[in-house]
């Protein structure tokens, strides 16, 4: 009998930070498309099957002439793209989280012949996790560690049913570790959100917290905990007893693991937010064992952190305009930089800060010739001057990605590149060739 | 009818994070993340029915979003727009100079514009671009 459909076992799944690394996919072999996602959550499984042709993807090189989209050759294409790179004064290289980590090392090697900015989107989103880590430290652990041993869970402005749909049911909740062999009644879970999440309701404790007084509710806890009485009925609209409930709860544990997402890093105090939420769980570790985890978003931002700083010394937000690294988020940082209008040129490469920067930043980054290497159609690449389409890494083509815990894992390539699609790393390539060429090295 | 003094947030939802996989240029998209979650109490008080659009208002800007009721509440005083193109018309883009933006926590006013036509996400951001 023909072998009709092939299934690919064990396939990282390159959506969130999570990472799952179980998926199995089915592809028909006459057609080259995804049949069938098994154990994938609904968004992963949505992005398996949006790679199959569809009128928003790209397969061939585009080049805006009078306003339109206009099919071109790679060769024109890289041309425009590095023509637009080389007479930039101040070119912003951003994204590169949704890609495996050769092709970000590439980014770095293009950013640094072109003396241009470099950023991720950690800029926009776990920007300020970095920031604490880097002015306070910080006890971490792998995934592993948490199924195996934690036995109190903190989910901390983050909501893990929407964003990191599979978090729960094979590190966090439910999953039946060594040392947690009845998995759910072996843990306790408390939520800490200004709404009552899906994550909270399935939650043993739910804080309800006033929205942006994260800090005060943190120093509050750290004050309880170390004994003092506080002449306040409720801190951030929580109880007083409430506060020493919860501390009960904390000190009794025998491993605790707090895990934040934007809920401290994309609200006023941003990484104040989390420095404290650091020290809180190292003081917790005078009596019990305490992590904390950050909630990554884009499944290899942690990868792109990992990549960027073995290859220039800093995560995010980086300036080679003087020959040599800088690093200052709040001056490199892209939407500042777009907010003050100093960026002439952008190459955007598996990104898309048309939806997911504020308004007033797009706004500027339309005003200057826009790269985009991006398969889709988004409100980034639609605009753009120049679109390279990409091959979706972990679909179309291998790589490495960085888990939430900065733990690499190897994706897989399932099927062909639709097109005349190539990966974001030869795409990258390709204009580092030219780039070099155009400026005589 | 209007509601002031609300704090706006946003966030990830699984269908905004279904839909930009499905195709950001979609309708499913607008369903997904076009749309602005109010307690229930608070909905009573627009006395209008559920996919009105409403004007949402913050100091940085506006934008005509669907109006529904949350799943996640009890939440007085707050309403919730998924993250994308829409939610971020309306954010802080001032980081505090971490980099970052301020996408939660924004003092927001609501008004029902019940002819109001909400737009896709790349009609919506084109507008940047003409500007």
């Amino acid at each position: 009998m023909v072998e009709k459909v092939k299934t690919f076992e064990d396939v990282c799944c390159p959506f969130c930070g999570t990472l799952c690394d179980d998926l199995e996919i089915d592809v028909d072999l006459k057609t080259d498309q995804v049949v069938e996602v098994r154990n994938g959550c609904q968004i992963g499984t949505k992005k398996y099957f949006s790679s199959n042709p569809s009128d928003h993807r790209f397969t061939k090189p585009l080049i805006r002439k009078n306003g339109e989209h206009v099919e071109v050759s790679w060769d024109e294409a890289i041309d425009k793209a590095a023509d637009i790179l080389v007479k930039a004064q101040r070119p912003l290289l951003y994204g590169f989280s949704s890609t495996e980590c050769d092709a970000q090392s590439r980014g770095v090697e293009l950013a640094e012949i072109l003396n241009a900015i470099l950023d991720n989107t950690a800029s926009v989103c776990h920007g300020p996790s970095l920031l604490a880590i880097q002015d306070v430290g910080a006890s971490l652990a792998t995934l592993g560690e948490i199924k195996n041993r934690a036995d109190t869970i903190i989910f901390w402005g983050s909501n893990p049913v929407h964003a990191h749909p599979r978090h729960l049911s094979r590190y966090s909740d439910f999953i039946r570790g060594y040392f947690r062999t009845d998995g759910r009644n072996d843990r306790y879970i408390v939520v800490v959100d200004p709404r009552n999440t899906h994550t909270a309701q399935i939650a043993d404790k739910y804080i309800r917290i006033n929205p942006s007084e994260d800090y005060e509710l943190i120093q509050a806890i750290r004050a309880v905990l170390r004994g003092a009485d506080l002449d306040v009925k409720e801190v951030s609209g929580v109880s007083i007893e409430d506060i020493k409930e919860l501390v009960e709860i904390l000190k009794s544990s025998n491993f605790g693991v707090v895990f934040f997402g934007m809920g401290l890093t994309q609200s006023l105090a941003h990484h104040r937010n989390v420095d404290t939420a650091i020290r809180l769980v190292a003081e917790l570790n005078d009596y019990t064992k305490f992590l904390l985890i950050p909630m990554r978003g884009h499944y290899n931002v942690a990868g792109a952190n990992q990549v960027f700083t073995w290859n220039t010394g800093y995560a995010y937000s980086i300036d080679f305009s003087r020959g040599y690294p800088r690093y200052n988020p709040g001056e490199f940082s892209s939407v500042d930089l777009l907010m003050r209008d100093e960026v002439d040129a952008a190459l955007i490469v598996a990104s898309d800060p048309g939806s997911n920067f504020p308004a007033a930043s797009v706004k500027n980054l339309f005003k200057h010739p826009l790269i985009a290497i991006e398969p889709h159609k988004t409100p980034t690449s639609a605009f753009a001057d120049v679109v390279l389409p990409a091959a979706i890494a972990g679909i179309e083509c291998e790589g490495t990605a960085y888990r939430m815990d900065k733990v690499p894992l190897r994706l897989r390539k399932v099927k062909e590149p639709p097109g005349e699609t190539l990966s974001d790393k030869e795409i990258l390539e390709r204009l580092i060739e030219k780039v070099k060429e155009k400026l005589g090295e | 009818m209007s509601l002031n003094n609300l704090i706006l947030l946003t966030g990830r939802t699984i269908s905004q994070g279904v839909a930009l996989e499905g195709g950001k240029a979609s309708r499913e998209n607008v369903r997904a993340a076009g749309i602005c979650t109010f307690d229930t109490d608070d909905f009573k008080k627009l006395d209008c029915i559920v996919g009105t659009p409403v004007k949402v208002i913050t100091d940085y800007g506006e934008v005509l979003v669907y109006s529904t009721i949350t799943e996640e509440g009890p939440h007085p005083g707050i309403i919730f727009i998924p993250m994308g193109p829409w939610a971020n018309q309306l954010v802080n883009p001032s980081s505090q100079g971490c980099g970052t933006p301020t996408y939660k926590g924004i003092k927001a006013k609501v008004e029902v514009v019940k002819n109001g036509k909400v737009l896709g996400a790349i009609e919506l951001i084109g507008k940047l671009k003409e500007a």
